[in-house]
């Protein structure tokens, strides 16, 4: 009793004095929010140190990195690493880079088109069929990669798309979880400007193209960089479909190097620098938008 | 006489004129070559798939035209599932190779799941409880291995664990004073509780990889949450951790259920970081499932028994998924 009373005390004196009241235990506060600053740091560290490790021992020499025990940072930094890849006629870094970006692009390209387009139509059109239509294109989401990429191997034979890019691109054109994103983004839009775009005599098509699109802008960056991401990362599906060295993209290039060179690591992790770095600085500079599209739908 | 009839005007002009014609056609315009695309590209391969299952398939003998099925790619009916419940000592490496994958996914994700929420709950009520520019950086610095290639995070954490060169054991002698050359994901012998520490490398690996992702979609929900109940609480004398248990924590419920479930689908079918990492070895003690389906198919070119291992893979996926409907049909609201 005696403590609420205090407390009412306390809290109009702050009042009187401008500051906002004290809540009990914010004189622990304080000490509570170094200790939370502190265990997120160290917790923080712990997950960036793989990254640092990677980098690190890029600009170690061969020699320093067979010492046992290893060290951690390079004793004599040097760039010999990266001038070995660079000049490296097995490794076209640029070639292998141009393959994984005509690959990420084109579907990125195409899945924007495609989901936007039958999206808005889910959400947007009557007619019949269309909530079992919509629950068919939501069950295919559940089917895992492995049940159905022995049956698309055998078609891309058939097309004759075996080592050939577009065939990482053509199973890729129509995206279920897209449509998904899509349709839900597409419901929070209200009818009303579609419908006076009607009255003012403009095609369907053209309404897609000048109202619709344009307010579909957030999304479209969203499922566009999760689509880049998931196909510039993408490893089964390309290790199936690419035989050949110089039609290979990034991770297939990587952990063959990284088999080639078992023995001289330091190699290895600057070639995994020259594939990861890049990319992931633009992945983080856009992580808002992936961010969004997570939390968004809550789908993987 | 028939110039004298007046055509009246039909009452509708359903498909081809008129405002509502045009709406038809563009959505005939716009489904017809998606069906057909969803036709060949989804729906034949899982119908192919099932069909596969049931014949002893390989692309390198001659079938009839019909899919390359018949002939030398007999039919064999339910033989590769009868097979599956073969656990004698004598039964075909496959049949072994695949318990032993089952065992792997299994243990897998039922370690995996646990130890992702564990870890993502609370760090992501420490990330929410943290203000402005810190907010930004930790999520920042947990979500980058998310945006990683599992590939990358595979050669990362290889690196990591290396016998020799291996930042862990650099950092266990730094400790001990004594270097030992601990093989972390190619030593048979090394067991933990009866689970192969192989295994748990990879687990390591995945869990520093995946635990970004649950960690934005719990700080989403935790952001959902209105202050109003939490100051309410607090201004009633609720300590930080009673306000957590007693009030955060069963708003987060469903959240929770959902993000479980999710990741125990995907937990199933990882794949790139056992290939890369330790490509099954040693001893077939991290061959997962989808290693062993990759494996049959495109290795041993057994691709009726790879689809059917398949189709055993999606029925753990589906049985997980039935399992979330049922848990989340129960609404929480606040």
């Amino acid at each position: 009793m005696a403590t609420t009373i205090e407390r009412r005390a306390e809290e109009a004196e702050a009042r009187v004095a401008g500051r906002e009241p004290r809540l009990p235990g914010e004189r622990r506060h304080v000490l509570s929010r170094a200790a939370l600053y502190t265990v997120l740091s160290i917790l923080g560290v712990i997950a960036a140190v793989p990254f640092v490790w990677m980098i690190l021992a890029s600009f170690k020499s061969g020699s320093e990195l067979r010492q046992i025990p290893p060290t951690f940072w390079p004793q004599d930094p040097t760039l010999d690493n990266y001038t070995t890849i660079l000049n490296d006629p097995e490794l076209p870094l640029a070639l292998i880079y141009r393959n994984s970006l005509f690959v990420a692009v084109t579907v990125v390209v195409a899945t924007l088109f495609t989901s936007s387009l039958l999206g808005y139509v889910f959400a947007k059109y009557e007619f019949r069929g269309r909530q079992p239509l919509f629950w068919f294109v939501l069950a295919t989401m559940m089917i895992p990669a492995q049940v159905t990429m022995i049956p698309a191997y055998l078609i891309l034979v058939q097309l004759g798309l075996l080592n050939n890019l577009w065939g990482l691109v053509l199973p890729a054109f129509v995206d279920a979880f897209g449509i998904f994103l899509m349709r839900q983004f597409m419901l929070s839009i209200p009818d009303d400007e579609i419908s006076s775009a009607r009255v003012d005599g403009a095609s369907e098509w053209r309404i897609y193209r000048s109202i619709v699109l344009p307010q579909l802008k957030p999304a479209l960056a969203t499922l566009g960089m999760l689509t880049f991401m998931f196909h510039w990362n993408a490893y089964l599906w390309p290790l199936i479909v690419l035989t050949e060295q110089s039609k290979r993209t990034i991770p297939i290039i990587q952990t063959w190097y990284a088999t080639q060179h078992t023995a001289q690591l330091n190699l290895v992790m600057a070639a995994s620098v020259l594939m990861v770095i890049p990319v992931l600085i633009v992945f983080a500079l856009s992580q808002r938008w992936v961010v969004r599209g997570l939390t968004m739908t809550g789908t993987k | 006489m028939a110039s004298a009839t007046i055509e009246r005007p039909k009452p509708e002009r359903r498909w081809f004129g008129g405002r509502q014609g045009a709406q038809r056609r563009f959505v005939a315009a716009v489904l017809s070559p998606a069906l057909a695309y969803m036709a060949v590209f989804l729906l034949l391969p899982v119908a192919w798939a099932l069909l596969l299952a049931f014949f002893d398939f390989s692309p390198r003998r001659t079938g009839s035209p019909f899919l390359g099925l018949g002939l030398d790619n007999p039919f064999v009916g339910v033989e590769h599932f009868r097979r599956m419940f073969d656990f004698s000592s004598t039964a075909p490496l496959e049949v072994r190779q695949f318990h032993t994958a089952l065992k792997v996914t299994l243990l897998f994700a039922f370690i995996v799941v646990p130890l992702n929420l564990a870890i993502t709950l609370p760090l992501a009520a420490m990330i929410e409880s943290v203000r402005g520019r810190w907010k930004v950086l930790y999520r920042t610095v947990f979500f980058l291995p998310v945006l990683t290639s599992a590939v990358s995070v595979a050669i990362i954490w290889g690196f990591v664990l290396h016998p020799q060169r291996g930042l862990l054991n650099g950092v266990i002698s730094r400790v001990t004073g004594r270097f030992t050359a601990t093989a972390w994901t190619t030593d048979p012998d090394l067991m933990f509780l009866g689970v192969p520490i192989a295994l748990f490398a990879i687990i390591v690996a995945y869990l520093w990889q995946d635990i970004g992702y649950n960690l934005v979609i719990f700080i989403a929900a935790l952001q959902a949450i209105p202050d109003s109940v939490k100051d309410a609480a607090r201004v009633d004398g609720a300590t930080a951790w009673q306000t957590f248990r007693y009030i955060t924590l069963p708003l987060l419920k469903p959240t929770i259920l959902l993000a479980s479930v999710l990741t125990m689908i995907s937990a199933f079918q990882v794949f790139d970081l056992f290939q890369v990492m330790t490509n099954g070895g040693p001893d077939d003690q991290t061959r997962a499932l989808s290693l062993d389906i990759y494996e049959s198919a495109f290795r041993y070119q057994r691709m009726g028994w790879a689809a059917a291992v398949s189709v055993v893979l999606f029925l753990l996926v589906f049985t997980i998924s039935v399992v979330q409907s049922r848990f989340l049909r129960a609404n929480w609201e606040y």
